[in-house]
C-alpha cells in the first residue's frame, strides 16, 4: 500500500481529553455513578509482625448504618488460584481475610462497609484489633540476603586489580513511592455471578486475571473498566488486596462498593521503589578508559514474594569494558511488597554508574561528557548485538550546546553567587524498549468516522491523543471523526501500561487495524464499477480527511461516506494486532539522554535549589511532540524529587511508616521547579516497531538524579552517595 | 453566576431521627455548652453523645444552605462531612479531587466566598450562606474560563487529577494578584501538587491568563 501522509504524528497538538479534565469531567475509579453504591473502608494492622487474637468489632457494627464488618474470623475462603503470566512477584501473595498472620504493618486485618462514608470510616475506628507481636525486621542492612543474581564476563576481580586507577564506592538509596494524585480506588458490584469493578489500575487484562484467579470465575464473568487513570508511575501495574476486598466485600453485603484507600494507605496498600545499597567498584586506565566494574546490589523485597528490577542491564550495556560482575541480591523483609516505580531498575543503576563516572572524571582531570565519549561501546557488550539506534554522542553534542556546558568550570566550588555555590552535573539516562503483543478493533461507519477500541490505559502520558494521531493518519480522517476507547477489559486486550510499551505496542496494533480497514475500503473502491477509483491499482491509491484519491491525482477519488452508502456498507471493521519484538532480537534496543543539571547550593545551610535543567532524548519517532514534551519535563521533575526530596521512612521498632503522608513525603512543588527543557533528537527506530518509537516515560526519568548530584559536587565538593541528597549531609 | 432553583438534596443518613436518639436542637444546645473542643471529640470518638445503648442513633446532622455554582442547595448533612465529601458524594460534582484529605495537595480547591480553600479541610456544616465554585461552575456554558483554555493549550497537565485544583487555585492566584512574574507564580501555587510534574506549564498558563485580564 501507498504510505499514508502523515498530518496528524508529529504535529503538536492539544490533548483530545483536555476539555474532559479542565471541567472535571473526567471519570476516574471512584467517581464511577453506581446506583445504590456503599462505602468501605479497611481496617490496617497495628503492628508489624504477628498473629491477630481477637477483633472486637461490636462496637462498629453497632453503628447506624454500618452494614458489615468482615475479617478473617467471618470472610469465606477464597480459592486463590495462581495467577500465571501477572505481574505478582514470584512468591505466594497475600491473601487477604484468610488467616490470622500480619505479614506487615498496615496489612488490611478488616472492612468496614457502611451506607455512608462518615460511618465506615468511623466504624473502622471503632474495630479493636489484639494481637501477638514479633518483632518485625525491617532493616535493609540488617537482614538476611537471598542468593543472588548474576552476571559475569571477563574477569572483574583481575581486571580491577590490574587498573591504574580503581573507585569502591558505596551507594544508599532511599525507597521512594509512586504517589499519585488519584488515590488507588476500586468500585464493585456483582450481578449473579459476574462481577464488574471500576479500577485504579495501568492494566485491566491483569486485574481482571487476579481477580478470575482470586474468586475462581470463568474469564468472561470479570469486567475491569478504567478509562481515566489519574497518575500511577507503576503503583496500577498489579491488582492490589484492596481490589480484592472491595470485591469480596460487595458480594457480602450484596451492594455495590465503593473503596478509595486513604493517602497514608497508600504506602502500604500499594508498592513502592525498593530501597537498595549498591556497592562499586570500578577501575580504569589513567586517560579513562574503563577496565572493570563490580556490581553489588541489595534491594528489599517483602517476606512473601520476591520482587525484582531491571537494575542489572545497564551496568553490562551502557558503556565499554571488557571485565563486568553483577551480585544482585533480594533482602526480604515484613514489608509489602515492591512495584516498579518509573525508570524501574534503570533509574537506580544509573544512578550509581553515572555518579561514580562523574568521580573518576574528576579523579582523572577528564571532562565528563568527554569521559563517556571514550567509553562508548560499538555494540551491546552484554550480547554482542548491533544496537538498532545509539545515539548518545549526539545528545552530548546538542545538550553541551544547548545547556552552556563549556562555562562549567571542572574545579568544584568555584563559582559563588553570594551565599550560593553553583554547580553544573550531566548524567547518561538509558530505558530498554519494551515491546509486546496487543491488540485493537477498528471501525469505520458509513459516516466517515471512525471508532478505535483497545484495552490500553492513560494515566496521563496521552494515550488517546498520540493513538488517535496515528489512526487518524492511518484511515486518512481528521482527528476529530477518530474516537479511541480505552481501559476496558473487553476491548481487545494489551501488555500492561508501564515500562513506556504502549505507544510501541498498542500503537503498533491500532496502525495495523487502521491499515487493514483503509485497505478493505480502497480494494472495495477500486473493484466498484460506480467508483471514480475503479480500475486504480489499489497501491496507489492514499485517504485524506476520509477521501479516497489517487496518489499524485486528487482529482480522481471519492469519499468513505460515498463510497460504503453505495455499497450499502454500514461500515468496515478490522482487529489489528502486533507481535511484539521478534524472537531472538537481533538488535539492542534502548532509548537514550544526556540530562543537563545546574544547582545552587547555600554555603551555610547546605539547601540545594535546582536552577535550570535540560534533557536531551534519543528516543526514537514523536508521535505527539507537545506531550512528549510535558512527559519530559514531568520525569525531569519526578527525578528532583529522588536526589532532594523524596524518601520513604520506616520505624525500625514496629515496621511503622512515619511519614505516610503529603506534609512529610516530600515531592516537587511548583517552587522547587525553575526552567526544564526538553530537546528530542529527530529521527526513528524502525528496527524496533513499525512506528519507529523507543518509548519516552521512563527514559526521561533516568539519569536525572545523578546530573544532579553531580551538579551538587561541581558546586559544593562535596559527594553524597547517598538519596535523597539533603541538607544534612551538605552542612 | 445566577441563582438557580433551591434543590434539596437528601441527607446523607434517613432524615427521620429515632425519638430515642437526641435531637438535632438538643444535640446543638448541649455542644454549644460543652464547648468547641468537645464538640469534635464527642462526634469523631462517638462517645459522649452516642452511648452504647444508643449505639445506632442517627449521627449528629445539621441543616445547611449553601450555592454552589450558582445554585442553592439546602441539605441536611451529618456533621464529620467535609465539603469536598459533600460534594463528591452526595452532589455528583466528582470535578474536585480527593488527593489526601489533609490539606497537603490542594486538589480539592475550590473557591468559597471568592477564596481559595481545600474542600477537605472545611466541614460543609460551616458553610451556611457560603458561595462555592468548583471546576463544574467555572464555565461559561460551552466557553471554557481562560484559565481551562490555556491549561489545555499549554499542555498544563497529564494525567488530569490534580488539573481541576490547579486551576481554581490559578483562579484564585490571579484574583488575589499573586502574578507579577514566574517566581511569584510559582511561591503561590505551591500548595497544589502535580506528581506528573506539569509545573513549568502551569506557571505559564497562569502568566498568561494573568496578563490577559
Amino acid at each position: 500500500m501507498s504510505p499514508q501522509p502523515q498530518a496528524a504524528v508529529g504535529a503538536p497538538l492539544s490533548r483530545v481529553d483536555g476539555r474532559l479534565k479542565v471541567t472535571g469531567q473526567a471519570p476516574y475509579a471512584a467517581e464511577h455513578d453506581v446506583e445504590g453504591v456503599v462505602h468501605a473502608v479497611i481496617v490496617d494492622s497495628g503492628v508489624g509482625r504477628g498473629r491477630i487474637t481477637s477483633i472486637d468489632t461490636r462496637d462498629a457494627e453497632a453503628q447506624r448504618d454500618v452494614l458489615r464488618v468482615i475479617s478473617h474470623r467471618n470472610a469465606p475462603k477464597l480459592p486463590y488460584r495462581d495467577n500465571p503470566g501477572s505481574n505478582n512477584p514470584p512468591g505466594r501473595r497475600l491473601r487477604v481475610f484468610q488467616d490470622d498472620r500480619v505479614l506487615f504493618h498496615g496489612q488490611p486485618v478488616a472492612v468496614v462497609v457502611a451506607t455512608t462514608l462518615e460511618a465506615a470510616q468511623h466504624g473502622a475506628s471503632l474495630v479493636k484489633v489484639a494481637y501477638d507481636t514479633e518483632r518485625p525486621s525491617t532493616d535493609l542492612h540488617e537482614a538476611e540476603r537471598d542468593k543472588p543474581t548474576t552476571y559475569a564476563r571477563g574477569d572483574a576481580d583481575a581486571g580491577l586489580r590490574s587498573s591504574a586507577v580503581r573507585l569502591d564506592l558505596t551507594y544508599q538509596l532511599a525507597r521512594n513511592h509512586q504517589n499519585p494524585m488519584e488515590p488507588h480506588a476500586t468500585i464493585a458490584r456483582w450481578d449473579g455471578d459476574k462481577l464488574t469493578v471500576w479500577d485504579k489500575t495501568q492494566w485491566v487484562v491483569g486485574t481482571r486475571d487476579e481477580l478470575v484467579t482470586v474468586f475462581d470465575l470463568p474469564e468472561e464473568s470479570v469486567r475491569i473498566i478504567s478509562p481515566f487513570v489519574g497518575g500511577a508511575f507503576g503503583s496500577g501495574l498489579r491488582c492490589w488486596p484492596h481490589t480484592v476486598v472491595a470485591a469480596l466485600a460487595a458480594r457480602e453485603t450484596g451492594r455495590p462498593v465503593k473503596l478509595v484507600l486513604s493517602r497514608k494507605q497508600q504506602y502500604f496498600g500499594t508498592g513502592f521503589r525498593p530501597s537498595y545499597e549498591y556497592r562499586l567498584r570500578l577501575g580504569s586506565d589513567r586517560r579513562g578508559r574503563l577496565t572493570a566494574m563490580a556490581h553489588e546490589m541489595d534491594a528489599e523485597t517483602s517476606s512473601y514474594e520476591t520482587f525484582t528490577e531491571t537494575v542489572m542491564p545497564a551496568g553490562q550495556m551502557l558503556y565499554s569494558m571488557p571485565n563486568v560482575s553483577q551480585e544482585y541480591r533480594t533482602v526480604p523483609l515484613d514489608v509489602n511488597t515492591p512495584l516498579w516505580m518509573r525508570g524501574p531498575g534503570f533509574a537506580t543503576a544509573s544512578f550509581v554508574i553515572e555518579s561514580a563516572m562523574d568521580e573518576l572524571a574528576h579523579k582523572l582531570g577528564i571532562d565528563p561528557l568527554e569521559l563517556r565519549r571514550r567509553n562508548e561501546p560499538n555494540e551491546d557488550e552484554s550480547n554482542g548485538r548491533p544496537f538498532s539506534t545509539r545515539r548518545l554522542r549526539e545528545c552530548y553534542t546538542v545538550g553541551a550546546r544547548e545547556f552552556g556546558w563549556h562555562r562549567r568550570s571542572s574545579r568544584p566550588r568555584s563559582r559563588r553567587e553570594g551565599d550560593w555555590l553553583i554547580g553544573l552535573g550531566v548524567a547518561v539516562g538509558v530505558y530498554e524498549t519494551q515491546r509486546n503483543q496487543a491488540q485493537a478493533r477498528v471501525r469505520l461507519d458509513a459516516d466517515g468516522t471512525a471508532l478505535v477500541e483497545t484495552a490500553a490505559s492513560d494515566m496521563g502520558p496521552g494515550t488517546y491523543t498520540s493513538q488517535t494521531q496515528v489512526a487518524a493518519d492511518a484511515l486518512g480522517l481528521t482527528m476529530r471523526t477518530v474516537t479511541l476507547r480505552l481501559g476496558d477489559s473487553l476491548y481487545p486486550p494489551t501488555p500492561p501500561h508501564g515500562g513506556s510499551q504502549t505507544m510501541a505496542s498498542v500503537g503498533s496494533a491500532v496502525l495495523d487495524g487502521c491499515d487493514k480497514v483503509r485497505r478493505q475500503a480502497i480494494e472495495l473502491a477500486v473493484e466498484d464499477r460506480e467508483s471514480p477509483l475503479y480500475g486504480a491499482d489499489a497501491d496507489d491509491v492514499v485517504v485524506r480527511g476520509g477521501r479516497l484519491h489517487v496518489k499524485g491525482n486528487p482529482g480522481r477519488g471519492e469519499t468513505y461516506r460515498s463510497l460504503l452508502t453505495r455499497n450499502d456498507r454500514t461500515h468496515v471493521e478490522a482487529g489489528g494486532s502486533y507481535a511484539g519484538a521478534s524472537k531472538p532480537e537481533r538488535h539492542s534496543f534502548y532509548a537514550y539522554n544526556a540530562t543537563f543539571a545546574e544547582v545552587a547550593v547555600d554555603a551555610k545551610l547546605g539547601l540545594v535549589r535546582v536552577r535550570r535543567m535540560l534533557g536531551v532524548y534519543d528516543a526514537g519517532r514523536i508521535i505527539s511532540p507537545k506531550l512528549a514534551e510535558s512527559q519530559a519535563i514531568g520525569g525531569i521533575v519526578g527525578g528532583i524529587g529522588t536526589a532532594l526530596l523524596e524518601h520513604t521512612v520506616t520505624d525500625h521498632r514496629d515496621g511503622r511508616i512515619v511519614n505516610a503522608n503529603l506534609a512529610d513525603y516530600l515531592v516537587p512543588v511548583n517552587a522547587d521547579v525553575p526552567d526544564v527543557r526538553a530537546i528530542y533528537l529527530d529521527g526513528e527506530d524502525r528496527k524496533a516497531d513499525p512506528l519507529g518509537v523507543k518509548g519516552l516515560g521512563e527514559v526521561v526519568h533516568v539519569g536525572v538524579a545523578p546530573a544532579i548530584a553531580n551538579a551538587v559536587f561541581n558546586a559544593t565538593g562535596r559527594r553524597v552517595r547517598e538519596l535523597p541528597i539533603t541538607a544534612e549531609a551538605l552542612m | 453566576m445566577s441563582t438557580e432553583s433551591v434543590s434539596a438534596v437528601p441527607p446523607p443518613a434517613e432524615p427521620g431521627e429515632p425519638s430515642s436518639a437526641p435531637t438535632r436542637r438538643t444535640f446543638i444546645a448541649t455542644t454549644t455548652a460543652v464547648g468547641g473542643a468537645a464538640v469534635a471529640g464527642g462526634v469523631i470518638g462517638g462517645s459522649f453523645l452516642v452511648g452504647s445503648e444508643e449505639a445506632a442513633a442517627a449521627p449528629p446532622a445539621s441543616r445547611v444552605s449553601l450555592t454552589v455554582n450558582g445554585t442553592r442547595r439546602t441539605v441536611t448533612v451529618d456533621n464529620r462531612t467535609s465539603l469536598l465529601d459533600l460534594l463528591r458524594e452526595h452532589f455528583g460534582l466528582t470535578g474536585s479531587k480527593k488527593g489526601c484529605d489533609a490539606g497537603a495537595c490542594g486538589a480539592c480547591t475550590v473557591l468559597v466566598d471568592g477564596q481559595r480553600h481545600n474542600a477537605c479541610l472545611t466541614l460543609a456544616v460551616r458553610l451556611e450562606g457560603a458561595e462555592v465554585i468548583t471546576i463544574e461552575g467555572l464555565a461559561d456554558g460551552d466557553e471554557l474560563h481562560p484559565l481551562q483554555q490555556a491549561f489545555i493549550d499549554e499542555d498544563a497537565f497529564q494525567c488530569g487529577y490534580c488539573t481541576p485544583g490547579q486551576i481554581m487555585s490559578g483562579v484564585g492566584c490571579i484574583k488575589e494578584g499573586h502574578t507579577g512574574s514566574p517566581e511569584e507564580i510559582r511561591e503561590w501555587m505551591s500548595g497544589n501538587i502535580c506528581r506528573c510534574g506539569c509545573y513549568v506549564k502551569i506557571v505559564r498558563a497562569v502568566e498568561q491568563t494573568a496578563d490577559r485580564k
